[in-house]
């Protein structure tokens, strides 16, 4: 008895040519982003490194470009971000507990609630700008100080924080606050010890991605009344000035120096925010770890 | 592990031997009654029958509920079987030793043959020696023990069939008559009796072999074990 | 001789009726803990399981079988106030525990969980250490003594200490699918209830795990009682003393399929002579 002979071999090479062509595209997608990056980045580190000195760190900015440092707009961006962090997460986190715990999904300000945090996200960054001044400078009348800065930037990050947490909390498995609930433990003891410490991580990466949205922002800051030539430092409730908004000025200058110290205060932005991430990283992985 | 099924297991087996612990009594009770021509103690043999029947109902139920509740398996379930199957062969033992208290009291006031008496006794000896046989070996598990059963039947076996002819030989007036026919149901009673032993041997054969088999069969003489075995 | 004189008895003589019930715990005679009365349950109106009264006895284990969709995992529920947790359930009726109304107005579901423990189908310890675990509810509930000790006495009455006693530190998800149950059990032992639920414990592990969950269950009622869910009935037959079957009644427009107690009763009677054909036609298999 013969057995009937099959072929195992591929039928048709159209679909391996399909599947190697997109394959290539991919693969040519990636190397486009990874190399335009890849060239801004050298770009400024060729520009800005030499510049990295003393002066930058330490002095305030001149007309002179050999004296021309950077140091209030340093300070700036860290304290902002510093009272960004301690507005922002907490808010955000409380309002992202009251969703995903406490309120029921059914209850409609619940969900115009929802629905408007959605929304906050996409508005752009000029409106929060003159909301601020509006509301926080004039009506509040808080003055165009750092506070005002801070917590413009923290109503501007506050929806990317809340999605994270919210996404973080509801991945929490039911079945650990049913196994919590069933112990006898009430709702915040559930809360404050199994979920919250099992969101850590997650929180974490939307408080980084909340930070690095809110480092770069310029507009905003300038409409509150983030200053282009501060020479002191900042305080509280005084003016102020961000690394954004010293970028941008001294490229507007038509020396050329200014342009390099530009650079550099590139990079000084780029270490802040990978500081940053770092210590956001660490903490994640020191919660995850328990997993 | 399956702790439930093995007390399950351990009580139903310490019942079963407290059962047979019952029908020795029975079995010395009513050979003393014959032997003594004790009408009041074979009263007393077949009321005594009702503790036997409680054990044996009792001991049905407990399989019952443990087939239903536990399926088991194995060793398990041939214990299991085994038992069911003890607890009748014991029942049927007790019953026919009301049998013979019923038969004691029927020849009541009738000269008896002593020799035919003693045989009785022998006889009765003999078997309480099987029943303890019995009873030993399904709990030690013992296979050698269970088949040496087969040869303490063949003694009593062969008693009872010289029974007939010892009858036959007494002959005389119809009193004597009488009580030689009813003696000659003793005799087949107390041989029933032994009958049953060798039974309750072949079911812990069953038990540790896992096969179907008869030590010794009517129709196929011949039998001692290692004949081969019937699987089912 | 006499009767009353007896051959020598080899086996301490115990009568074995009395043998067959003392294996059975204190009931129907004993007391009793639950009082179920004509309890229904509804999800946002829709009755999932109605008119069901029964009574739990102390220091049995009492299981609840029946065919899927017909209430027995939502009855269970119920003990212990966990339906509170779902926004859209209702109970109606009443379920009394020694005698005090469990949904009465003064009652604290907080209170009743930690005298009614729940075990759940799915292992589900906390992304913590074997001892977290264990200690998390003494620590909430701020109970006195030494911690050390209750979390080593809860592992010992779960079977569980010689296993994971040198590694108390460790992830309690390292552990077996069947070390996880026991955890969780042990978890739940820790905080000294009354009584623990058991909702299909052993339906997410391999044979040997079930084997020694059911093991656990026979030592452990001696000093709790135990309820039990299970779809498994033979399950039901090995463990419990009292079985209740539950089954689903269909409307007569063939929409609403709402979950009724059919029979209650000792276990060997349900599975060697049950009442109701209902419960006959489940215990053989014959569904259809």
């Amino acid at each position: 008895m013969s057995v009937p002979s099959i072929s195992l071999r591929r039928q048709s090479s159209g679909a391996a040519f399909r599947g190697g062509a997109f394959y290539a595209l991919l693969v040519f997608s990636v190397t486009i982003g990874f190399v335009l990056l890849v060239t801004l980045l050298v770009d400024v580190f060729i520009k800005g490194v030499p510049y990295l000195d003393g002066v930058l760190f330490f002095d305030p900015p001149s007309a002179i470009p050999e004296r021309a440092g950077a140091r209030p707009a340093i300070l700036g961006t860290i304290f902002l971000m510093g009272l960004l962090l301690v507005m922002a997460v907490p808010i955000g986190v409380g309002t992202a507990l009251y969703l995903e715990e406490y309120a029921s999904r059914d209850a409609w300000y619940n969900r115009l609630l929802d629905l408007n945090i959605q929304n906050l996200a996409a508005v752009p960054s000029i409106v929060y700008g003159i909301l601020g001044l509006a509301f926080l400078v004039r009506g509040l009348g808080l003055g165009r100080v750092t506070l005002a800065g801070a917590m413009i930037l923290t109503l501007l990050v506050l929806p990317i924080v809340i999605v994270a947490s919210r996404e973080a909390i509801r991945a929490v498995p039911d079945s650990i606050r049913q196994g919590a609930y069933a112990l006898g433990a009430t709702q915040w003891q559930v809360i404050r010890r199994q979920v919250l410490p099992a969101a850590i991580p997650g929180i974490a990466t939307g408080s980084i991605l909340a930070l690095a949205r809110a480092i770069g922002e310029t507009a905003p800051l300038i409409l509150v009344g983030a200053l282009t030539y501060v020479a002191f430092n900042p305080t509280l409730t005084g003016p102020f000035t961000a690394l954004p908004i010293q970028i941008y000025q001294w490229i507007a200058r038509p020396q050329e120096e200014f342009r390099l110290l530009a650079a550099a205060a590139i990079i000084v932005l780029l270490a802040i925010l990978l500081t940053m991430n770092a210590f956001a990283i660490w903490l994640r992985n020191r919660y995850q770890r328990r997993w | 592990m399956r702790l439930t099924l093995q007390e399950d297991l351990d009580q139903l087996e310490a019942s079963l031997q407290e059962e047979g612990e019952l029908v020795l009594r029975s079995l010395r009770g009513s050979l003393n009654a014959l032997v003594d021509a004790d009408t009041e103690l074979a009263d007393e043999v077949i009321a005594f029958d009702d503790e036997v029947d409680a054990r044996y109902y009792a001991i049905e139920e407990g399989i019952q509920s443990l087939l239903a509740r536990q399926t088991p398996v194995a060793a398990d379930l041939r214990l299991v079987l085994a038992m069911l199957h003890d607890n009748l062969h014991l029942e049927r033992m007790a019953d026919y030793c009301v049998t013979i208290a019923k038969l004691t009291k029927l020849v009541e006031g009738i000269a008896q043959d002593a020799t035919l008496l003693e045989g009785f006794e022998e006889m009765g000896r003999r078997l309480e020696e099987m029943i303890h046989v019995a009873l030993d070996s399904f709990a030690a598990r013992n296979l050698e023990q269970a088949e040496s059963l087969v040869h303490l039947d063949d003694l009593v076996d062969r008693a009872n069939r010289r029974v007939v002819g010892h009858v036959l030989a007494l002959g005389g007036d119809p009193e004597r008559r009488e009580w030689g026919l009813r003696m000659i149901i003793v005799s087949r009673c107390l041989e029933r009796i032994g009958d049953h032993a060798v039974d309750i041997g072949e079911q812990t054969a069953y038990l540790v072999t896992g096969e179907f088999r008869e030590f010794t069969d009517a129709s196929h003489p011949g039998g001692p074990p290692g004949t081969a075995p019937r699987e089912l | 001789m006499h009767m009353t004189e007896s051959a020598p008895v080899r086996i301490a003589s115990v009568n074995p009726q009395t043998l067959f019930e003392t294996r059975q715990g204190d009931r129907p005679t004993g007391e009793t803990l639950f009082s179920v009365s004509d309890l229904k349950v509804s999800y946002t109106g829709v009755p999932a399981l109605e008119g069901v009264s029964l009574d739990i006895y102390r220091n049995n284990v009492t299981a609840f079988i029946g065919p899927s969709g017909c209430g027995k995992s939502t009855f269970i529920r119920c003990f212990n106030r966990m339906n509170d947790l779902i926004p859209t359930a209702q109970v109606e009726g009443h379920i009394s525990y020694h005698g005090v109304d469990l949904y009465g107005p003064e009652v604290d579901p907080v209170e009743v969980r930690k005298r009614i423990g729940m075990v759940f189908q799915k292992p589900n310890p906390f992304p913590k250490s074997i001892y977290d675990n264990i200690a998390f509810g003494p620590r909430i509930l701020r109970m006195q003594g030494s911690l050390d000790e209750r979390v080593e006495q809860g592992l010992r009455r779960a079977a569980l200490w010689d296993e994971v006693k040198d590694r108390l530190k460790e992830s309690a998800l390292s552990l077996s699918g069947g070390q996880q149950q026991r955890l969780c059990i042990a978890r739940c032992l820790a905080v000294e209830p009354d009584v623990i639920l058991m909702d299909e414990p052993a339906s997410a592990l391999d044979p040997i795990s079930t084997t020694a969950i059911e093991d656990l269950m026979h030592e452990l009622k001696r000093n709790y009682t135990i309820v039990i869910v299970t779809h498994n009935m033979q399950q039901a037959a090995r463990v419990a003393d009292m079985t209740a079957f539950f089954s689903v009644k269909v409307s007569d427009d063939g929409k609403r399929r709402t979950g009724i107690l059919v029979e209650y009763d000792e276990t060997p009677t349900i599975f060697t002579k049950p009442a109701d054909k209902r419960t006959e036609d489940y215990v053989t298999g014959r569904f259809g």
